[in-house]
């Protein structure tokens, strides 16, 4: 395989990060469209910890996780309150702050004769760890593979855990959930800076996969995307929004014949796709039939 | 899996620096097809400024605005006729600012990523 299809999978791999995170909100019944800013956050923490700071990759992540998760958390503290369409609204604006601060943040430091470090809008170069331990694409996709495994497992076991049925259940009917007990928005807070922390794993592994980053890369277009992935996927499971990003990804790349005009192609197909399946390919009807068929085997 | 877990070690445990830090210079010309572009490359080390020859040079683009959404095939880069110089002709998908991405081969590696803005010519 070459170097390009290497790259393409590992994309689709870290893109999967961020669309898990849409979806967990998702299923807890909100809307963001904000969720590339912890994604950036990330990216930043990660990339900084590494290239700046000389500390190892899996420390600047926890990092990354660690602040990932306490920005999502300190925008979900006067947000979280807010329903559908105006949660949707707070978390696009958020993110447009952070996307702001990245393009206001200039640490830079020298290191090997190179100035290294967050540059405002010129971006971040030198994120280089990754690439000075001799990882090949092939390794490094397989450790992104790995990681994302693990990420998945966790989803499968909170499915069928009783918090995974609160979180459903939050996000079916948040009035009921508190009529049986279950603190909605302390539980929404928690999946919030959840969220946030899945995100910003996902920013950190592709800063590092990237070497370069920069604000516009965590502009809204990357927000509508993370947000799409579990819309077209589904909602069922956690594979639905993987199967988005393939399907986005894919999409994108097979139609490269139309060229500028591949994302107005793109854009008309998930139109159409949503309009005939609005809670995706792999919705809760969808699952529950694979599960009864599996079960009856 | 076996593989992904010993990679996931070899994360965690301290090893030492493999790359070595480069630059480029990067100069992009338009030729009479719109967005298509021939670009000389020179490469250089940054602590001792020396040129490097021989190495393979690939140059890929991305709109940073959108990451994986819009962004070119790698194209392989000739060596050019003075030292540490490098050719190639790179076609962009649309006008706007995009970030080539070079990957550098051979006797040093190194991922090198450059600005440039392909404006549209006057009519």
């Amino acid at each position: 395989m070459d170097e390009f299809a290497l790259g393409v999978l590992t994309n689709i791999a870290l893109f999967s990060f961020l669309a898990l995170s849409a979806y967990l909100l998702l299923i807890a019944g909100e809307m963001s469209f904000g969720q590339q800013a912890f994604f950036g956050v990330g990216a930043y923490a990660a990339g900084i910890g590494t290239a700046m700071w000389g500390w190892p990759m899996p420390l600047a992540a926890a990092f990354a996780m660690a602040l990932g998760a306490g920005t999502a958390w300190l925008v979900g503290l006067p947000t979280i309150r807010l329903r559908g369409l105006y949660f949707a609204m707070a978390t696009l604006a958020a993110a447009e702050m952070f996307r702001i601060l990245f393009e206001l943040l200039h640490y830079q430091r020298e290191i090997d004769g190179d100035l290294v470090g967050p540059d405002g809008t010129q971006g971040f170069r030198g994120i280089r760890w990754v690439l000075e331990r001799g990882f090949e694409p092939h390794e490094y996709l397989a450790l992104v593979t790995a990681i994302l495994a693990l990420v998945l497992a966790g989803f499968a076991l909170v499915a069928r855990s009783r918090l995974g049925a609160r979180i459903r259940m939050v996000g079916e009917d948040p009035e009921l959930a508190a009529v049986f007990g279950v603190d909605v928005a302390r539980l929404k807070l928690g999946v919030v800076a959840a969220a946030g922390a899945l995100a910003a794993l996902g920013g950190a592994l592709y800063a590092h996969h990237n070497t370069y980053i920069e604000p516009r890369n965590f502009d809204i277009m990357l927000g509508v995307h993370s947000l799409a992935y579990g819309l077209i996927g589904g909602l069922g499971t956690a594979a639905g929004p993987l199967l988005g990003v393939l399907i986005d990804i894919g999409l994108l790349e097979s139609t490269r014949v139309f060229q500028g005009w591949r994302m107005v192609v793109f854009g008309g197909l998930v139109a159409v796709l949503l309009i005939v399946r609005p809670r995706g390919l792999l919705d809760e009807a969808v699952v529950n039939r694979i599960k009864r068929a599996l079960s009856t085997r | 899996m076996k593989r992904a877990f010993a990679l996931m070690l070899l994360v965690a445990a301290p090893t030492a620096a493999l790359g070595q830090r480069l630059d480029a210079e990067v100069d992009c010309k338009p030729t009479k097809h719109d967005l298509v572009y021939d670009c000389r490359v020179v490469l250089k080390e940054v602590k001792s400024g020396r040129l490097v020859s021989g190495a393979l040079l690939s140059i890929g683009a991305d709109m940073p605005s959108m990451p994986m959404a819009h962004n070119i095939k790698p194209v392989r880069a000739e060596p050019g006729a003075a030292p540490g110089e490098y050719t190639a002709r790179i076609e962009l998908e649309m006008f706007g600012d995009w970030a080539l991405k070079l990957n550098v081969r051979g006797p040093v590696r190194d991922v090198i990523v450059k600005k440039f803005s392909a404006r549209e010519p006057d009519r």
